[in-house]
């Protein structure tokens, strides 16, 4: 009974060290982004070397990226469009993928075969394969540079049809029944039954099409050309690259702006991405 | 790097679709004979159901399905991106890279190579890091905050990304240069080129894997590590000796994506080197990008997309196979 304490102390010990490795490690993954804060906050002259906390913190660089005209970069324009695209291609996703979904699970049609074909084949394609035909098909349907552009690529998202297949498999057959007898359609039990039911799975789906598409950056690079129709990403590419490559004050400030809106959605869907990022790992 | 997710679905869903179709396909005619008593199921055909599909089909048709088709057809033409197709050339435009004399050839194979160079970094470290942070986390309290701190970078785009390590890397003045006390031109030599693109990329992306892994962890019964404990194994011990062959195939997963995504390399080095020093950096998806985008080949950078997409097909079925194979054992 001697070696009690001795041991107690030891698992104490161990149990530590493991949370100062942790926390090391997590100060090294939050300490660029609290250096960005700071040069986002500096006078453009001070903003690489002004360190976490900025000796003269101003907001001076945001206001220079809100009044927009002012130094040639619409970023108000920029968020509008990406929040637009993104919001757009995640109902148009659900909705799709939901459908498609039930279908599958649901429903025996000609063809069934032929469709779960499809979805398959399509989650072995390589984008960089379909990004050159894919902008020439757009050009030649005069719809580069527009939200169509934008938006329409991403509704071809086999993730989801598979994601809420396997969701809608394990609804109870009793529940359609109950429907059925009452005289329901088949649009009507996926509207009443299914969707409700697959709300957390379709939520999901919702938050993750979102992210893509907000931080996605080929394919908007490519598909528009104009400034007004540049997504944030594009957007800061653009900006980074030309007019402020040597204004890191501007720079900052901008990145920091565009990652707000992903922000916001982390502190309020953070629970729905991380699950929807763990079921990746675990089915099958 | 931005298509992380995507990849990432569709891996999962490949093994999805693996575990779930002969199931879903004994699952159905049950049901039927307990709606519909007498009628052989599966014989009615519902052709309302092919209504609910329908837009999935279109979306596929116009964005993957046509695409696809198009893309090959154009590869085996002259297509100028102004002026459009400007005759046909065959295999030409595929031949021509396996030759070793032509421009295009040097170049896809110089690229092919400086991709390598990145994938052979950052897979082993997306995959070793998070699986060390993950059974840390797992040990350590709180590990619900942890795994947010540590997942946070990974919300953020690749472009915002490129342009804070692009910032950080500077070598007049750069914090990281500040932060070591050193003066290394970091993102104009190398190798430190693939150094600081690297560090980039794990930083940004770790937090994704170790999401996956972390759960991974989780399936495993609790009594499994305590069992451990008492056996006197230590904590090393029982990293190498229980969490690692437990998460195999969760692994596996990850080492897929990781492989996907790196192979799709883009946004940093196109922000924070420009694809330089030289042309050091330059990947694959860049020398596409060059080719359609900025000589306005289309045809013939079409054909080189093409030949990549089979290229890591390839590299990611014989991670599959070599990753069964172990895991039957």
């Amino acid at each position: 009974m001697t070696t009690q304490p001795g041991r107690t102390w030891r698992r104490a010990r161990k149990r530590l060290a493991v949370t100062v490795a942790v926390s090391v490690g997590a100060a090294a993954m939050v300490l660029p982004l609290l250096w960005l804060l700071g040069a986002a906050f500096s006078p453009s002259q001070q903003a690489l070397t002004g360190g976490l906390l900025p000796g003269h913190p101003t907001l001076k660089n945001f206001s220079v990226l809100a009044s927009g005209s002012a130094s040639g970069v619409p970023v108000w324009r920029w968020l509008l469009n990406s929040i637009l695209v993104s919001t757009a291609a995640s109902v148009l996703v659900m909705v799709i993928d939901s459908l498609a979904a039930y279908g599958l699970a649901r429903t025996r049609f000609p063809g069934r075969r032929l469709v779960f074909a499809l979805v398959m084949a399509s989650l072995v394609v390589p984008f960089i394969a379909t990004l050159i035909p894919l902008y020439l098909e757009f050009d030649n349907l005069r719809l580069l540079d527009s939200y169509g552009a934008l938006i329409l690529p991403y509704t071809a998202n086999a993730f989801g049809v598979f994601l809420l297949f396997q969701f809608f498999r394990q609804v109870p057959v009793e529940l359609e029944q109950a429907a059925k007898l009452d005289g329901a359609g088949r649009l009507r039990i996926w509207w009443r039954i299914f969707v409700p039911i697959g709300a957390p799975a379709i939520a999901t789906l919702g938050i993750l099409t979102f992210m893509n598409v907000y931080n996605d950056f080929f394919w908007p690079l490519v598909a528009t050309s104009s400034l007004n129709m540049r997504t944030i990403t594009v957007g800061i590419a653009v900006t980074s690259i030309s007019t402020y490559s040597t204004d890191y004050g501007l720079l900052t400030a901008l990145t920091v702006f565009s990652a707000i809106p992903m922000v916001i959605a982390f502190i309020f869907a953070q629970r729905r991405l991380v699950a929807g990022i763990s079921m990746t790992g675990l089915q099958g | 790097m931005s298509r992380l997710a995507l990849a990432a679905g569709r891996v999962a869903a490949q093994r999805a679709a693996a575990a779930a179709r002969p199931v879903g396909g004994r699952a159905r005619p049950a049901r039927g004979r307990g709606v519909r008593p007498g009628r052989r199921p599966g014989r009615r055909r519902e052709w309302g159901g092919l209504l609910f599909v329908l837009p999935y089909v279109a979306a596929f048709a116009a964005f993957a399905g046509f695409p696809i088709g198009y893309g090959f057809y154009i590869s085996l033409h002259h297509w100028n991106g102004i002026v459009g197709d400007q005759g046909f050339v065959g295999l030409s435009q595929y031949t021509q890279l396996f030759r070793a004399n032509t421009l295009p050839a040097h170049d896809f194979w110089a690229a092919m190579r400086n991709t390598l160079i990145f994938v052979a970094i950052s897979v082993p470290a997306l995959w070793a890091i998070p699986a060390v942070l993950a059974y840390l986390i797992y040990l350590a309290p709180a590990p619900g905050f942890f795994r947010s701190v540590y997942f946070f970078p990974t919300v953020f785009s690749a472009t915002a990304v490129g342009s804070l390590w692009t910032v950080l890397f500077a070598t007049q003045g750069g914090a990281v240069n500040g932060f070591f006390h050193v003066n290394v031109a970091w993102l104009t030599s190398q190798p430190w080129a693939w150094i600081a693109l690297d560090a980039a990329t794990v930083w940004w992306t770790l937090g994704f894997n170790l999401v996956i892994m972390y759960a991974g962890l989780t399936q495993l019964p609790g009594a499994t590590f305590e069992a451990a404990a008492i056996d006197g194994a230590g904590k090393i011990r029982a990293f190498f000796k229980i969490a690692l062959p437990q998460l195999r195939s969760v692994s596996l997963v990850v080492i897929v994506i990781a492989t996907i995504a790196s192979f799709n390399l883009f946004a940093q080095p196109y922000l924070m080197t420009g694809g330089g020093p030289g042309s050091s950096t330059t990947t694959l998806t860049m020398d596409i990008y060059n080719q359609a985008f900025s000589l306005l080949h289309m045809g013939s950078g079409t054909a080189m997309a093409f030949i990549m997409g089979a290229i890591l097909a390839l590299v990611v079925s014989v991670e599959y196979v070599f990753g069964a194979r172990r895991w039957r054992q």
